[in-house]
């Protein structure tokens, strides 16, 4: 008898559970679904834009943020259970291509977007920016004069020991990074893989992705790595500079809107704003981001003169054929 | 009796396999589908793709090293301070309570990044002053190594397993061990033939559990594992999903099948070698006495060595956490970094509104959570020592079914099935994710706590009389309370730094504080990270640290009435 | 071997009470006789057994077995527990749960690193001494009280010690098997003529096994002697009083003669076994009910007390029958085919040689 006492107690904290849960539903959907657009990024540290645009528009952006590892599983889930909540999507343009692919994005003509250029205008997905690489280091240990003018540099024995950079075997960044100087930077294929193997000799200490590149940096463990310039920004004050070389290469960043979204209007609006001079010159000022918006460069001296390209986003067997070759050359041990 | 027993063991079959079956069932569905969601058609190409790699040879091999090596240094470690606690006259015995709960409240992702940045070769704090000390050509230590990997990942599953076998050290009859003193053993053979053989399901249950929690574990061999390009079987999951940039979760899930298969083996492993639980009863109506060990001139040394532990998992942590919250960024000490330092992580921090709110839910869930996954870990355990049958066996495997599963994978797997339920996008989804996948945590303890009751006990409580819930509530659960309060702290502290899960789950409003931190992570925001985890860490300590004192409070008449028994007991020793 | 101790002490502190387990202990224990330590509970008796095996450590004193000094606070000595070279049945038996019955006999003779046919051989016998042939293979976990008894024995006796301790070995046995454990245990002992030191709180146990008993209170040894001298000419109120049925009541010595000894006790004048005493010592007399008969027996050596029956109680072999003597209860013992009935009036006899003064 009291076996089902005890699973009545359990049965019970299920059923209040799901009522409590009933109950902070419908308050979300009572709450006035014309002021909120949800927004799903990848992109990070857009907290204060954010913020600025509710306070300046009245509206509530809902931003929830997905790793790229975690961004097509989660909305094509969602979209499978018919729960997708998203309005507005941001990630990387192949990701936005296949979300295209599965019937997910509308297409909308943004009319902030008029002034950019035509490569970065795809049939309602906008790329707003580069998410640009360079090297990046210490400036209490190097000087300016001595940071590398080309990337070759990056292979003189002088930095063996003292590079950080993601590892080239598993990292997709910078694999499509490495790729991408082979296709826009280096004269010949017998060049890129001198650079390479000089680079490997350099033994670098491998890190997950970029995001724990700026740290060692910062510190002082490495002088020298391949990173993103935006740190400068979002780690000030700390010692860092990047090497000005021409050109910069990187991802870019796209953004789309969701086909049925619950607040097509709220989204529209957000995104004309998004691709607007005012927020690509917060994104360029406040998180260090290389805006397409024309014009406006992020507070990094020298960045306007610099030529910034989008690489060529590798497939998945590129990615794999690549990762494998890279981890042949750099694996020494 | 029987069929009591028969009806909750089903009962609780199904209640566990709603938790915990029905993700693992969408992962098996998703890794077998052709789909990138789990329902596809039919196909075996993620597995082959997966296991043709040409590096998973030398990944086993480094997990293999890394899992047991971790698994044995936690569970000989926990195995040293258990007794030192329990067994002898140790000065400062409240160090005990602290360690083995601190490391659980530090997020692990801080302790690996924390002794890189102790150790690192290049310009590792303490490899510096090392250097500097003995005038040694190059940095002694280089934490990116396996062996690096091992003994930090041990020193953060040190808890699970110190919170194991303390309670079975410290109910053990001491008898048993003097006699084999008499019997010509000196202190060390007694330890070696009697008191570990004793003690074995204990020291089982702990390493395998850390072997299980090791197989799972990403944040050590993230943070100092891929520096040093060494893989394992978790971030070679991580490298499978982020080498594409359409992650494919069927593909990690065919990985994490095979950490599973070995993680449901182990405990069949574990209950073939504790079968008859009767051998292993050391606690009955007689009572104990607690014969404390003299460690004479031994007492000093190893006091040092409880000293130097304790600040290597507990002060070192926390003042590199201290010091990174208070410089802008991450610099070596000196000079500089003291005129550099301000409060500006902190007031960052305390105004964040995401922060806070993250705060708020993170403690709902850790109390919340804790104290559902500790109801139903004291009726799992129940039947899993209790109710010897082939249902509670399969009881037994299922519980530990989401735990085996690499966070990363686990999580996915839960959001496939949360998202066919109304619980999706809500805390509840968390609440029950968290509870599912560390239900382990909370039945470890107490099957421990069960193994140490005899059944006589339970048994002349129905013969008084008395139904199975007054059994329950007036004799098993009072004798529990140890029990109940380590699943509880156990659960409770896991819950309030859960990543894995909550990683996938999480979302606007529903945040928690370890995604918050991951934020910061990812921002490579490491002051404020430090913040907010020494405000995580210390909100635990508080948390746990009233638990503690309850469970020690718990029925005062009955703490009176045990003290006299002890004093009583003091006296037939005398007598 | 005999065991000499001299000056032993052993305090404990609990709840800020300091509790004097030992009280400057000085015992020599004889070779080759089994020696019991008896008293009640908290008396001390297994803190000093556990100080002879080395499982406590005495705060004062000195612990010699044969010509080892095991222990000695002013020489600095400890030999540890393992070294002592004692054997030991514990009040639980302490068998090894995760050892069968082999393994745990074996157990001594494995750390002497012996050969293993001569363990396996010495195990036999003991095993067979111990009426366990066989059960070499039994998990230990599958025997009865009485034969995890006997193996806790058959372990202790393996190595063939010089001196074997026991503490409350049948505590936890039933009566029965308790008092043909006990015939047991001393027949072993004869056979084996070795010092053996039992410590009990049950008076029949040691006045069964003992050659030589201790009595102890209060951390102290009361009193020393066999278990004859013990049970009729204790010298102290506690031990006469511990050791068996007694009638107790305060005397006062009236005049000395050659054999015997006069008091004034509230059941009138009695005539004594003839004791001195210090001029300032409180007196008890002391009457066992076995020794006092439901008659009047002539003689010039018997006291005579008149009283009457208030109560009978039917115990078996007799009837425990309460007499009132002058206002005092009197413990005596009726046939169980006794004519008497409660009520009725009495004559009890008590020849001289049967009354005990004890000092208080």
């Amino acid at each position: 008898m009291n076996l089902k006492k005890t699973m009545l107690v359990l049965a019970l904290v299920l059923v209040i559970s799901g009522m409590v849960f009933a109950a902070g539903k419908t308050e979300t959907v009572a709450e006035a679904p014309t002021k909120k657009v949800s927004l799903y990024a990848n992109i990070t540290a857009i907290e204060p834009i954010l913020e600025y645009y509710n306070k300046s528009t009245g509206s509530e952006v809902e931003y929830t943020r997905l790793s790229t590892a975690r961004y097509v599983s989660t909305i094509l889930t969602e979209v499978e259970a018919k729960k997708l909540t998203a309005d507005v999507v941001q990630g990387p343009l192949p990701i936005l291509e296949i979300l295209r692919e599965q019937g997910v994005l509308a297409n909308y003509k943004a009319k902030a977007a008029e002034g950019y250029p035509e490569w970065a205008k795809k049939d309602g997905i906008y790329l707003f920016g580069i998410e640009y690489v360079g090297l990046i280091y210490n400036t209490d240990l190097v000087k300016p004069e001595e940071a590398p003018k080309r990337y070759q540099d990056l292979a003189d024995p002088k930095w063996k020991g003292h590079i950080v950079m993601a590892d080239p075997a598993t990292h997709a960044t910078t694999i499509s990074w490495l790729v991408g100087l082979k296709e826009n930077v280096f004269s010949s294929e017998a060049e890129w893989r001198a650079f390479l193997k000089g680079l490997a000799a350099n033994e670098p200490m491998f890190v997950a992705s970029f995001g724990p590149t700026p740290a060692p940096l910062a510190s002082g463990e490495k002088k020298i790595g391949i990173s993103m310039p935006k740190y400068i920004v979002t780690h000030a004050p700390a010692p860092l500079d990047y090497a000005k070389i021409s050109p910069m290469l990187g991802s870019p960043r796209a953004i789309a809107l969701t086909k049925g979204a619950p607040n097509p209007r709220g989204a529209e609006q957000f995104l004309e704003f998004w691709l607007g001079a005012d927020a690509a010159g917060r994104l360029a000022n406040d998180v260090g981001e290389y805006v397409l918006a024309p014009g406006v460069y992020p507070p990094i001296a020298g960045i306007s003169e610099t030529e910034v390209i989008p690489i060529r986003e590798l497939s998945d067997e590129e990615l794999q054929k690549w990762g494998a070759e890279f981890d042949k050359i750099f694996s020494l041990k | 009796m029987e069929r009591r027993n028969r009806n909750l063991t089903y009962s609780l079959i199904v209640v566990v396999s709603l938790l915990t079956v029905a993700p693992v069932l969408m992962l098996i569905i998703g890794s077998f589908s052709n789909n990138l969601n789990s329902f596809g058609n039919f196909t075996v190409k993620k597995y082959v793709t997966v296991y043709t790699d040409p590096m998973l040879a030398s990944i086993l091999g480094n997990t293999a090293l890394f899992v047991l090596g971790s698994a044995a240094f936690a569970t000989v470690l926990a195995l040293f301070l258990a007794y030192l606690n329990n067994r002898t006259d140790i000065p400062f015995k409240f160090l005990f309570k602290v360690l083995s709960v601190m490391p659980m409240m530090i997020p692990h992702v801080l302790f690996g990044v924390s002794w890189a940045l102790l150790l690192n070769p290049s310009n590792g704090i303490l490899n510096m002053w090392l250097q500097k000390l003995f005038m040694l050509p190059k940095a002694p230590f280089n934490i990116y190594t396996l062996p690096g990997m091992i003994v930090v990942e041990g020193l953060l599953d040190l808890p699970v397993a110190y919170l194991i076998i303390s309670p079975a050290m410290g109910a053990f009859d001491a008898s048993l061990e003097e006699s084999s003193r008499v019997f010509k053993s000196g202190p060390i053979k007694t330890l070696f033939r009697i008191t570990l053989p004793i003690l074995r399901p204990a020291i089982m249950a702990a390493f395998i559990l850390c072997v299980v929690r090791g197989l799972a574990s990403f944040s050590v061999p993230s943070v100092l594992g891929m520096p040093g390009r060494i893989y394992v079987l978790s971030t070679f999951i991580y490298r499978v999903v982020t080498m594409s940039l359409i992650a494919d979760y069927g593909k990690a899930a065919a990985i994490g099948m095979s950490i599973l298969v070995i993680s449901v083996g182990l405990i069949y492993v574990y209950r073939y070698f504790t079968r008859s639980s009767d051998k292993f009863v050391t606690v009955s109506s007689r009572g104990f006495k607690p014969t404390v060990v003299e460690l004479r001139k031994a007492k000093i040394p190893l006091f040092i060595v409880l000293l130097i532990i304790s600040f290597v998992l507990i002060v070192l942590p926390v003042l590199v956490l201290l010091y990174t919250s208070l410089i802008p960024y991450v610099m070596v000490p000196g000079r500089q970094a003291f005129s550099a330092m301000s409060l500006q992580n902190w007031r960052v921090v305390i105004k964040d509104p995401i922060s806070l709110r993250s705060l708020n839910n993170s403690l709902f869930l850790g109390l919340a959570g804790a104290t559902l996954g500790a109801f139903l870990s004291i009726l799992v355990a129940y039947v899993i020592v209790k109710v010897k049958s082939k249902a509670s066996g399969f009881l037994e495997s299922i519980s530990f079914l989401s735990f085996s599963f690499p966070g990363i994978v686990i999580g996915i797997g839960f959001m496939w099935y949360f998202v066919r339920t109304p619980l999706y996008a809500t805390i509840w989804a968390l609440f029950f994710g968290y509870v599912a996948t560390y239900l382990p945590y909370g039945i470890r303890p107490m099957t421990s706590a069960f193994v140490q009751i005899h059944s006589s006990l339970e048994e002349s409580s129905l013969v008084c009389g008395a139904s199975f819930a007054t059994t329950m509530r007036r004799i098993v659960i009072p004798l529990l309370v140890p029990g109940i309060v380590s699943s509880w702290v156990l659960l409770a502290s896991m819950f309030f730094r859960e990543l894995s899960i909550s990683v996938v789950l999480s979302r606007p409003g529903t945040e928690v504080l370890a995604v918050q931190i991951l934020r910061f992570s990812e921002d490579g925001q490491w002051g404020r990270l430090s913040a907010l985890g020494l405000i995580m860490i210390a909100i635990s300590t508080i948390m746990v640290a009233t638990v503690n004192a309850i469970g020690s409070r718990f029925k005062p008449g009955e703490v009176r009435e045990k003290r006299t028994k002890v004093a009583a007991q003091r006296l037939v020793a005398i007598g | 071997m005999e065991i000499k101790i001299r000056g032993l002490r052993k305090r404990f502190y609990s709840e800020g009470k300091v509790i004097n387990a030992l009280d400057g202990v000085d015992l020599d224990i004889e070779a080759n006789k089994i020696f019991t330590l008896l008293g009640p509970s908290g008396c001390g008796k297994t803190t000093l057994l556990r100080c002879i095996v080395g499982l406590e450590t005495p705060d004062e004193g000195e612990i010699q077995i044969g010509d080892t000094i095991v222990w000695s606070k002013e020489k600095g000595i400890y030999v540890p527990t393992e070294k002592r070279q004692l054997g030991m049945v514990f009040q639980t038996y302490a068998i090894w749960p995760h050892m069968n019955v082999f393994n745990n006999v074996a157990y001594p003779l494995q750390n002497m690193k012996l050969p293993k046919a001569e363990i396996a051989k010495r195990v036999a016998k003991t095993l067979k001494f111990v009426q366990l042939e066989g059960y070499e293979g039994r998990p230990s976990t599958r025997l009865s009280g009485g034969q995890q008894q006997r193996v806790a024995l058959a372990r202790a006796l393996v190595a063939e010690p010089k001196v074997i301790l026991f503490d409350e070995p049948l505590s936890n046995l039933d009566a029965k098997l308790r008092e043909e454990t006990r015939k047991e245990l001393k027949t072993f002992l004869g056979e084996l003529g070795i010092t053996a030191v039992y410590v009990t709180h049950d008076r029949v146990e040691a006045l069964a096994l003992s050659d030589m008993i201790g009595v102890m209170n209060r951390g102290n040894i009361v009193e020393l002697g066999t278990p004859k001298k013990i049970y009729f000419d204790a010298d102290h109120q506690f031990v006469a009083d511990f050791i068996g049925r007694a009638n107790l009541v305060p005397a006062a010595i009236v005049a000395q003669q050659e054999a015997s000894t006069i008091v004034q006790t509230a059941l009138g004048q009695i005539k004594c076994h003839r004791r001195t005493f210090a001029a300032d010592d409180e007196l008890v007399l002391c009457l066992r009910p076995e020794f006092i008969e439901v008659e009047k027996i002539e003689g010039s050596d018997v006291n005579h007390l008149e009283g009457v029956i208030r109560q009978m109680i039917f115990v078996g072999e007799v009837y425990e029958t309460e007499v009132d003597v002058a206002g005092q209860r009197i413990m005596v013992k009726l046939d169980p085919t006794t004519p008497y009935n409660e009520g009725d009036r009495v004559t009890l006899s008590v020849k001289a040689e049967h009354c005990l003064l004890v000092s208080k």
